[in-house]
């Protein structure tokens, strides 16, 4: 085969490539201190992480433009295409991310500076927290080597932050009647909800992952048919 | 024939449409030569047959071996493009399949091309016949030079002693088919070769359709052209597909996406892959490709 051609192209989709997948740190990273926040009702490091969700919107806008600008320069094709097809949706799923740390940072002035905390939930969330920060590590780590079988262990770390989900939801339930405590459940509850959330979109870029690999999109997890099909 | 398996569902030619047509005429069958052609019905849409290669093997003198045991099937009514780069030997199966290859000094060919299922090297078979039934465009437009815009359109007619058509329906219908009809009726009397480049591309696919062929095939057709007359040559092969099998070889990757129903790419003389369009171009089968597609290599 001839000398490889088109050099500036792909040092330039490589170049795009990481700068996106570079978003899914500032996510790490906003989950950290988001969590941080949370565990010590730390409210000034909760403004910190909603003001800082401006530099994951800048990523957003800034990779899209590269990547539009790719399409319309480059005309990628075959797993270029699918490289420049996946990094839209997987950008998608970063500024969703960084939106829902935002929601997460935005319950912790609610709930007052000496909120009712109840342990057991409290530490739930914060084991959520964690697992969902290192499925989005993960994320990044599988579509950056184009592991499948990485990006599908997602969908088994996912599991546990799902079971935890419903764990905060029950105990909220039977949190008791003080009003206070209920309130503060209330917003555990909303905090659970981001956080899983948060695990779906790496499972989404999981599933990107497998797509730029194979060529065909298929969702690892259906919930809207939770029973496998054969 | 490589990725055979992919293209199953398109070699049905679609029946019932269209003029019934007549065996490929031998040199001695002088009566039927005609009758190949005859396409009476004049209808816009209208079946045409496909292209059936086998085992093709290619030659250049010296025994240069140009296409290596090739095998593909070219859909009724649809546009194959044939992509690979300089040298993969998608030229030469274009000029195989019109018995073109074999006007090459020290050049051969071997294997079958079947044309609606007879096969145009049978032993026989009248030439001139299969070049008439499978019509050629070619890279540079080469309307004649000394001829006017309606005598280059008439002249594959006249070339071919086609008798007993009306010569300006012929000349207008065909002049309407290649979309060039309302840019020079006013003119029919001046020289072809005063137009344009782009509109010369389609003054010569007029003179091609005139004489009302099975199947076109297209040499690079828009490599000379700018790119407006490249894009009013692309849709109007969209067009031409509805009354011809198109066979397009082409450098332009983008031109083949845009056009072509199902794409084969070559390399060294090899047929790689054949698959639909959208799959080459999305997740191509082979490796190698990819890596052509891609711009990897070329």
């Amino acid at each position: 085969m001839a000398e490889r051609t088109r050099q500036h192209f792909a040092d330039e989709l490589r170049r795009v490539e990481a700068q996106g997948l570079d978003g899914l740190d500032l996510v790490v990273q906003q989950l950290d201190r988001v969590l941080e926040a949370l565990e010590h009702q730390d409210v000034e490091l909760a403004a910190m992480v909603i003001a800082n969700d401006d530099l994951i919107d800048g990523r957003y806008l800034e990779v899209h433009q590269g990547l539009l600008s790719l399409f319309a320069l480059q005309a990628p094709v075959a797993g270029d295409l699918r490289i420049v097809a996946a990094m839209l949706h997987v950008m998608k799923n970063i500024e969703r991310m960084g939106d829902q740390c935002v929601n997460i940072a935005k319950t912790i002035p609610l709930t007052g500076h000496e909120p009712p905390v109840r342990e057991e939930v409290l530490e739930r969330i914060l084991r959520m927290g964690r697992a969902a920060r290192t499925e989005v590590g993960q994320a990044k780590t599988a579509f950056a080597t184009r592991d499948v079988d990485l990006a599908e262990d997602l969908v088994r770390q996912d599991r546990c932050i799902n079971l935890l989900n419903r764990e905060i939801f029950q105990l909220a339930i039977d949190v008791g009647t003080d009003p206070d405590t209920r309130e503060w459940a209330m917003h555990m509850v909303m905090v659970a909800r981001a956080i899983e959330r948060i695990g779906d979109n790496a499972v989404d870029v999981g599933e990107q992952t497998a797509f730029v690999v194979t060529g065909l999109f298929r969702e690892f997890s259906d919930s809207s048919h939770p029973q496998p099909q054969v | 024939m490589t990725n055979s398996e992919t293209m199953d569902d398109q070699r049905t030619t679609p029946e019932g449409e269209g003029a019934p047509r007549a065996p490929l005429p031998t040199r001695a069958d002088g009566a039927a030569t005609t009758t190949v052609l005859a396409h009476e019905n004049g209808d816009v849409q209208q079946a045409a047959p496909g292209i059936s290669i086998s085992n093709l093997q290619a030659y250049y003198r010296g025994g240069a071996h140009a296409i290596k045991n090739v095998s593909l099937e070219y859909a009724p009514n649809k546009v194959t493009a044939m992509i690979g780069p300089s040298g993969s030997g998608k030229s030469t199966v274009l000029r195989c399949i019109n018995r073109m290859h074999e006007e090459t000094p020290g050049a051969s060919a071997e294997g079958e091309v079947l044309l609606d299922g007879q096969d145009i090297y049978g032993v026989g078979v009248d030439v001139v016949a299969v070049r008439r039934a499978i019509g050629m465009v070619f890279q540079k437009p080469n309307p004649f030079p000394t001829m006017s815009i309606f005598d280059n359109v008439a002249a594959g007619l006249k070339l071919n002693g086609i008798k007993g058509v009306d010569l300006k329906q012929r000349v207008e219908e065909s002049l309407r088919g290649a979309g060039l009809w309302d840019e020079v009726k006013d003119r029919l009397g001046e020289p072809g070769i005063g137009l344009s480049g782009g509109q010369q591309q389609r003054l010569c696919i007029a003179r091609t359709i005139a004489v009302q062929p099975q199947v076109i095939l297209m040499d690079e057709p828009c490599s000379a052209l700018d790119p407006i007359a490249t894009l009013k040559v692309e849709e109007l092969i969209e067009d031409l597909k509805q009354r011809f099998t198109i066979i397009i070889v082409t450098h332009n990757m983008q031109q083949a996406a845009r056009v072509a129903d199902t794409t084969a790419f070559f390399l060294l003389g090899e047929l790689i892959e054949h698959a639909p369009t959208d799959k080459v171009f999305t997740n191509p089968g082979d490796e190698r490709t990819e890596q052509y597609v891609t711009g990897k290599f070329g």
